[in-house]
């Protein structure tokens, strides 16, 4: 791949935000504190891959991905919540994103989940939505 | 008023005795007056009618003794008059006012000539006058002209006088003196006596025989009616297997046997309340036991659903720092088996220093979530007394609830007043009612809205111990009057079947009168409601043995 993919961090608690900016230091990584900022983010230029929390002040991470989903839908999102009820995986995935992940994640979780998300540029896919 | 009042202690039947009575008499009193008045006048007239004619007759018959001015002639005729019942008194007189005749006593004769001088007597009727005795005897005196006819009188025709026509015309007749009788109307007086005592023994029969006749009558009354008194008083002494024996057809015969038919059915509610008191105090036993048992069980569902928020709110705070320190702890590590420490650089030794500097402070801020939840949970198991600072128990719970007001978008405005004391308290039990507070609000409030929490102080104040009031103010759906009445009842609630237990609010009152305090609300529909928790700062001194 001649370009690098840009990702899109949304969180609401700085230490996530940091620390997944620091594992994947290797891509062109963007933050966003909260949904509002993801937005105006997203407004700017297309991301290969969204991570967003679900539950944040204002504008939740589920229109977040909405809007994501509306403007590019090829882009890949991955959430990833404290909440890890049923209720907030099932509508998470019919939203169409491509993984989830409850928090406390490990490293190797969420290098999978980027890998996988941003290989399927062959066309296919390993979650559906 | 007090003769009223004597009648009334009576019986019916002497009211009834008394009532007829006084009827009879009043009636027989007017009766018996009119008729003896009647009589009286009857009598009267027939006295005069009697004493006209005789003086008409005297008259008459003294036409030629006064003519003669014949003492012996006068005297005869006077004679056989005297002998006539009721005259007490005869004269007669010559036209120049002398007597020339008289008969009886001179009492009498003494009352007409004081009373006249002078002729009046009228030939077309007699004179009547009445005089009064000094004995008290009433007397009717009658007047009447001797008359004769001029013309014809004559020594020679004396003889035949007799023969003239009766109906010669007055200007032929020439008074020549007056005839006068006086009649005693001592009789009558006698005879209206007479009449007034036998009207007066007749009244008195009537009422005697009346008197017989209407006791006989009101004792058919009355008799069952003292019956049914009897078996009342006896009905009301407890005795139901007394019945009333009457049968008749009339209204008293129905009024017993409906009566008979109360005591029936009396009789068979009494045994029904009697059946039920027995068995009452076992039913109540069993239901306080069970009720007990049953609010126990909410109490503690309601306390598990409370616990079951926290662990929400609990589970979304640690998961956040927990997943910062996983996260650096496994990438420190990962950075470090790539490289030998000898190989470490500069850059590396600064972003290790981040990495374990960020493990730090969010393992700190796990410790601070697990101690509240400790110090929640140790304290809200026993009501154990300590100081409190309310400010410090409303910061910590907000770090559990804050972050479901986030997640409506919701704004929770905190208005601290700093000059709060440290009173005593349950920091646990208050965490749980300020929960509730809170939790009630959100649930409440519409998207965006705000939630305002204000503490505030009034100082003690004469007999005023001072307290502490806590607000919860929301711009919510609000609480409809009718509800606002129920909304401390244990199990009210207005969340969907399953969703709520009722029991948030009466747990907390509960809670908040252990600390001797209270709740109060205010609430408009669709405008909000405002929960204000207020506690007094006086210590309480509670029950050992009280378990929450």
């Amino acid at each position: 791949m001649a370009t690098v993919p840009n990702i899109l961090i949304v969180d609401d608690e700085e230490v996530m935000r940091d620390f997944l900016f620091d594992v994947l230091e290797s891509f062109e990584v963007d933050k966003a504190r909260d949904g509002e900022e993801a937005i105006s983010k997203l407004s700017e230029k297309k991301y290969d891959l969204i991570i967003t929390d679900m539950k944040m002040p204002g504008i939740s991470g589920e229109d977040v991905v909405r809007f994501a989903r509306e403007k590019y839908p090829d882009a890949k999102i991955i959430i990833i919540s404290g909440y890890s009820t049923l209720f907030s995986v099932t509508s998470a995935l019919r939203c169409g994103v491509s993984a989830f992940l409850a928090k406390p994640f490990t490293i190797k979780q969420i290098r999978t989940e980027v890998a996988k998300s941003l290989n399927t540029e062959s066309g296919e896919n390993v979650m559906k939505a | 008023m007090s003769f009223l009042g004597t009648i009334r202690k009576f019986g019916i039947r002497e009211k009834f005795v008394i009532v007829v009575s006084l009827v009879i008499i009043f009636s027989m009193t007017i009766i018996s007056g009119y008729l003896i008045r009647r009589q009286n006048e009857i009598y009267s007239e027939e006295l005069a009618n009697r004493g006209s004619a005789l003086v008409a007759n005297l008259a008459y018959n003294a036409e030629y003794g006064v003519i003669l001015e014949s003492e012996e002639e006068l005297e005869n005729l006077l004679e056989g008059f005297s002998r006539v019942d009721d005259i007490v008194y005869v004269q007669i007189r010559s036209l120049d006012q002398r007597v020339l005749a008289e008969r009886g006593h001179k009492i009498y004769a003494a009352l007409i000539c004081s009373d006249s001088t002078e002729l009046t007597a009228d030939a077309d009727s007699p004179t009547r006058i009445y005089h009064t005795a000094e004995d008290g005897t009433k007397i009717l005196e009658l007047r009447y002209p001797v008359q004769t006819k001029r013309q014809e009188f004559s020594r020679e025709n004396l003889g035949t006088v007799m023969n003239y026509p009766a109906t010669g015309t007055e200007s032929n007749m020439e008074t020549i003196g007056e005839a006068r009788i006086c009649l005693t109307m001592a009789n009558l007086g006698l005879e209206i006596t007479r009449s007034q005592t036998a009207s007066i023994l007749l009244t008195f029969m009537v009422v005697i025989t009346a008197i017989i006749i209407m006791t006989a009558f009101v004792r058919i009354i009355t008799r069952p009616i003292e019956s049914l008194v009897n078996v009342t008083d006896q009905i009301s002494k407890g005795d139901l297997d007394r019945t009333v024996d009457i049968s008749r057809h009339d209204e008293i015969g129905l009024l017993a046997e409906s009566f008979n038919r109360m005591i029936v059915s009396l009789k068979h509610s009494q045994e029904e309340i009697e059946e039920y008191n027995r068995t009452l105090e076992e039913k109540i036993i069993e239901r306080t036991r069970e009720l007990e048992d049953a609010q126990q069980q909410l109490v503690q569902s309601e306390k598990l659903a409370g616990i079951g928020q926290l662990a929400a709110g609990v589970a979304h705070e640690l998961n956040n720092p927990l997943g910062g320190i996983l996260g650096y702890a496994q990438f420190t590590l990962e950075k470090m088996e790539k490289k030998d420490i000898e190989t470490l650089d500069e850059k590396d030794y600064v972003s290790f220093k981040r990495y374990i500097k960020d493990i730090e402070t969010q393992s700190k801020r796990c410790k601070a979530i697990v101690q509240n939840l400790l110090k929640f949970s140790r304290s809200s198991n026993k009501i154990e007394f300590q100081d409190t600072d309310i400010n410090q128990v409303l910061r910590e719970t907000l770090t559990f609830v804050e972050h479901q007001f986030v997640m409506k978008q919701m704004t929770l405005r905190k208005e601290f007043d700093t000059t709060i004391p440290i009173i005593q308290g349950n920091p646990g039990q208050l965490q749980q009612v300020f929960t509730n507070m809170l939790i009630n609000g959100l649930h409440a409030s519409a998207a965006g809205s705000e939630v305002v929490v204000s503490t505030r102080f009034l100082p003690p104040l004469g007999e005023f111990p001072g307290t502490i009031e806590i607000d919860f103010a929301d711009n919510g759906v609000g609480i409809s009057e009718q509800n606002m009445k129920k909304i401390f009842e244990p199990f009210f609630t207005t969340k969907e079947v399953g969703t709520g237990t009722g029991l948030g609010l009466s747990v907390s009152y509960g809670i908040i009168k252990d600390h001797n305090g209270e709740i109060k609300v205010k609430s408009i529909l669709n405008k909000g409601t405002t929960f204000t928790v207020i506690i007094p700062l006086e210590k309480k001194s509670l029950p050992a043995d009280k378990i929450a």
